[in-house]
């Protein structure tokens, strides 16, 4: 159930989830400091409330200490690690990454600890912090998946699972999980037995039709979605004649692919009722309105983060005057305003569904 | 798959075990010379305090580009070529070789610059080294002018090999300190030995403790040629300063990361100076 502000019944609302007040009931809304706080896994107990919805995203965060020292990383919403894989490893030869127009390209390969040598580290470090640390996950088979989801579900630092899905599947030829609703939706729901955690499937811009993988994945127990992952690009050095990229191909990111994903956001959010979080070139304020106009629920920031690491803190504070000045009393009033027919929520949802979803997520989870 | 260095492990810790914070800051440029031929030199102010922390071989990445644009979309990263505590300052040697170059080397005086720095580890001295061979390639002078200016304060004596296209290309002697000795080498001839810089270090190999080097992968490519036919026993050692394509400087990103015989290492964070004998090339 997404929350969508106007009289929407949302499970938060009806569980009395300590969000902060939107000051709206009562009368006094311009008064009151505008409300930040989003939920992004209503339908599960164990919580994902972020204190704003500005999240950095996986890839283009690290572990979340490498930024330690640049900026005020407890300030964020919620960071996504850097994308783990069952077993370590060393990731693709140089050259990795390449600029683009108003982009860049990278195939860094998954370059990580993998899992095991991941919590050894990270999750302890994690607990002290304020700030909820999402772990980004990705495997070639259903079960590596489960696997590393069983992992993760006992660690106390971790805050919830980003599933990317955007890998081959070796059982399936290498076919790209995130491609085909039925292969998505099959680690989803072999990720949701394995977790309680809150879970983001993760989209990918690749997919033949986005809104039915986004609604398999949904079906199959998904908290929330985020998208989009990289779009697939190349660029070759005319010089040499070979590509850029020592990979070939690599995920294109920046403000060159938000037309796609806004497009692709919008679609999704007026098909799905769990919570969308929505990524791809947001460089401040003016992109990550347009996202949550579109229906996403919560932002991730990726690209720009490279160039401008303030601006995830800059991002924040605009977003808080911007409600402040426009008289809003919540950043979730603001969710799905482009839509034609505003959120599914608003539209459908009944008691009854409300009944139905809840009893299929316990099952699941 | 090979088993990874802990990341844990990054070393923010500077020479003399100074701790050496990175931020992002805008910076005024105060002068811009033209050198080499088509590059510069700019002077930067820097937020207090900061000039007297910086080493030898950090580098700053600076954003190139009009502010309300996103292109280029990442910054550039610089060698300090020079700092001055008295002043507040430090210099860069700006190269106009892509399009953020271009555009950073174009700017007049006055230009205020969002960088982030200081970045990177730094050049090591080993404290019993009495004579260091510096060899520059191009626009890798940067580092080493001013690893040679620490290195004379520290009482040691530099010799200074420098290698270009042409005399034009050169760094002018004017830059380096007087008690330098200083020797060039031209592709074309036009000033100095005809030929490669890397010809000249055989000679200095017996007298140099230490070599320092930064450059194109083609100078590299030579110096190690050099050094497996003129060292012995490995000695002396050399450091290099290598140039990956970055974008976050944070060692977050994994994009620029160098091969070494302890794993694959960010070149923004445990790099850019490695043992030359310690990259897998």
């Amino acid at each position: 159930m997404r929350w969508s502000g106007e009289g929407s019944v949302g499970f938060a609302s009806r569980e009395n989830r300590s969000l902060p007040s939107d000051g709206e009931t009562d009368g006094r809304r311009l008064m009151a400091a505008p409300s930040l706080a989003v939920d992004l896994a209503p339908g599960n107990p164990r919580e994902l409330v972020l204190a704003n919805p500005v999240i950095a995203a996986s890839g283009c965060f690290g572990y979340g200490l490498e930024y330690a020292e640049v900026m005020d990383v407890q300030r964020l919403g919620a960071f996504v690690s850097k994308g783990i894989t069952p077993k370590p490893r060393s990731g693709n030869p140089m050259p990795r990454i390449t600029e683009t127009p108003a982009g860049m390209l990278n195939a860094i390969g998954l370059q990580n600890p993998g899992i095991r040598g991941f919590v050894k580290k990270y999750p302890k470090l994690w607990e002290a912090w304020k700030v909820p640390a999402i772990v980004n996950i990705s495997a070639e088979s259903v079960e590596e998946y489960a696997m590393m989801a069983r992992i993760l579900d006992e660690q106390p630092g971790v805050a919830g699972i980003e599933v990317n899905i955007s890998c081959p599947n070796i059982a399936a030829g290498g076919y790209c999980f995130g491609w085909d609703a039925v292969m998505s939706a099959d680690v989803t729901r072999a990720v949701r037995a394995a977790t309680t955690l809150p879970l983001i499937v993760k989209l990918s811009p690749g997919a033949v039709d986005i809104v039915s993988v986004a609604l398999a994945v949904e079906e199959a127990g998904a908290d929330a979605v985020s998208l989009i992952n990289t779009l697939v690009g190349m660029a070759i050095d005319v010089r040499t004649r070979r590509p850029v990229l020592a990979n070939a191909t690599g995920g294109l990111s920046g403000p060159a692919v938000k037309p796609i994903a806004l497009r692709m956001v919008y679609q999704v959010a007026v098909a799905v009722r769990i919570p969308v979080v929505g990524m791809g070139g947001i460089m401040g304020l003016n992109d990550a309105l347009e996202f949550f106009f579109a229906g996403a629920n919560a932002i991730q920031v990726g690209t720009a983060i490279f160039a401008q690491p303030g601006m995830l803190i800059r991002l924040i504070d605009d977003l808080e005057d911007w409600l402040r000045r426009e008289g809003v009393g919540s950043v979730r009033e603001i969710v799905g305003v482009a839509l034609p027919a505003g959120l599914p929520t608003r539209q459908a949802a009944t008691e009854a569904d409300v009944e139905i979803d809840f009893a299929a997520a316990v099952a699941a989870g | 798959m090979v088993e990874l260095d802990p990341i844990l492990d990054m070393d923010f810790v500077g020479a003399g075990g100074v701790v050496v914070r990175a931020r992002e800051f805008d910076s005024r440029i105060l002068a811009v010379e033209p050198v080499m031929g088509d590059s510069a030199v700019l002077t930067l102010s820097l937020p207090p305090g900061m000039a007297g922390s910086l080493r030898a071989g950090q580098f700053v990445d600076v954003l190139c580009r009009v502010e309300g644009s996103y292109d280029p979309l990442l910054r550039r990263p610089y060698s300090i070529f020079r700092a001055d505590p008295r002043t507040e300052t430090m210099q860069l040697l700006v190269r106009p070789y892509g399009r953020g170059s271009a555009w950073l080397a174009s700017r007049p005086a006055g230009t205020i610059l969002d960088v982030l720095g200081p970045l990177g580890n730094t050049f090591q001295v080993n404290p019993r080294s009495r004579n260091l061979l510096m060899v520059a390639g191009g626009v890798g002078a940067a580092p080493l002018v001013m690893l040679t200016d620490h290195a004379l304060a520290d009482g040691r004596n530099v010799t200074y090999l420098m290698g270009a296209a042409d005399a034009d290309a050169l760094l002018p002697a004017s830059y380096l300190p007087s008690d330098v000795e200083y020797a060039v080498a031209t592709d074309n001839g036009s000033k100095g030995h005809w030929g490669f810089v890397t010809d000249l270090v055989p000679e200095y190999l017996r007298w140099a403790d230490q070599v320092f080097a930064c450059g194109p992968e083609a100078m590299f490519r030579s110096l190690r040629a050099v050094a497996s036919a003129h060292r012995l026993g490995g000695k002396p050692r050399i450091q290099v300063s290598v140039e990956r394509t970055m974008a976050c400087g944070l060692g977050a990103c994994l994009g620029c990361v160098v091969e070494t015989k302890h794993g694959m290492q960010t070149s923004c964070v445990q790099g850019p100076i490695y043992d030359m004998d310690e990259v897998v090339w």
